[in-house]
């Protein structure tokens, strides 16, 4: 079962990761090349670099002071890397896919998978959204390690309150789940300084509308994908899916 | 067979929690390096997929 269960991920990351890479490279990543005209010019000023150094340090990719970082080089080789991290994370979101898809004990089809994909969705994108909305470089943010304490709690607490609400029922998991799913925005995402940025505030509404429906595509694919491939590793082993049963 | 299927599903032994274990860490370890980790270089490499999948960035 763990070949399986690796293979079926390996096979549906890939999957996930080429449409998605599509999708990124036509949506996001031509927002994210215009909004980082506007971080260059404006931490080109001196006055505004002193006023943040704070978010200049957090921000340490972008070479601002200091030595400088290694980065991919712009065009192609900086389009491959954003592939080769969808790669590898569409491949760990696939592994925890199929990780909870067998916890569950559910048997695995298209269709199931999809709909713990679509589970996947509304944890690790569309809850952590509502309170930390996708925002372009440049934005500034509260500090990175209390955003990523926060988008965290929140993936936990929608997979789990979504585990008792729709796959537990009863009143009492029903209940329990609902208040985890909301816990979260009750709390209240951490944030920054509220700055009016020179980038026009149509880029950050499409960035943030495009990257969820990048998010979507992903983990329908995703699921459908690990679904088939589930059946498929099984099918050019033959007996697989009978001994599994007697086993 | 659906019966035996059922009767096994709830019980996390053997060999479905070695798979389930190794699956989710193998998955959280990939994540945590594509979204996650600090190093200035990962962050460098994955910054676009960071963005757009708005996992909390710089």
């Amino acid at each position: 079962m763990t070949k399986r269960l690796l293979a079926a991920a390996l096979v549906a990351g890939f999957l996930a990761a080429c449409v998605a890479s599509a999708l990124q490279f036509a949506l996001t990543s031509p927002l994210i090349l215009a909004a980082e005209k506007y971080e260059t010019a404006e931490t080109v000023a001196p006055t505004r670099v002193s006023a943040n150094a704070l978010i200049v340090f957090a921000h340490a990719g972008h070479d601002h002071g200091g030595e400088p970082q290694w980065q991919p080089a712009p065009g192609l080789p900086r389009l491959a890397f954003t592939a080769l991290a969808t790669l590898v994370s569409g491949v760990g979101y696939a592994l925890l896919l199929g990780a909870v898809l067998v916890a569950a004990g559910r048997e695995v089809t298209p269709s199931e998978a999809l709909k713990f994909g679509i589970g996947g969705f509304l944890a690790a994108s569309l809850a952590p959204a509502i309170g930390l909305p996708p925002e372009l470089p440049g934005i500034a943010g509260a500090a990175l390690e209390s955003r990523q304490l926060w988008w965290v709690a929140t993936a936990l607490a929608t997979a789990v309150g979504l585990y008792l609400v729709a796959i537990r029922r009863g009143p009492a998991a029903i209940g329990l789940g609902l208040a985890l799913i909301v816990a979260p925005h009750a709390w209240g995402a951490p944030h920054g300084p509220e700055e009016i940025s020179a980038m026009p505030p149509v880029y950050a509404a499409q960035f943030a509308a495009r990257s969820l429906a990048v998010a979507f595509a992903f983990w329908a694919v995703l699921g459908l994908a690990f679904g088939w491939a589930w059946g498929a590793v099984a099918g050019t082993k033959g007996t697989a899916r009978r001994s599994e049963v007697s086993a | 067979m659906v019966a035996i299927t059922r009767s096994l599903s709830p019980a996390l032994v053997g060999e479905r929690l070695s798979a389930v274990l190794l699956a989710a860490t193998l998955g959280i370890g990939l994540l945590f390096v594509s979204g996650f980790a600090p190093v200035v270089a990962l962050h460098n490499a994955a910054h676009d997929w960071r963005h757009a999948h708005n996992f909390p960035c710089h």
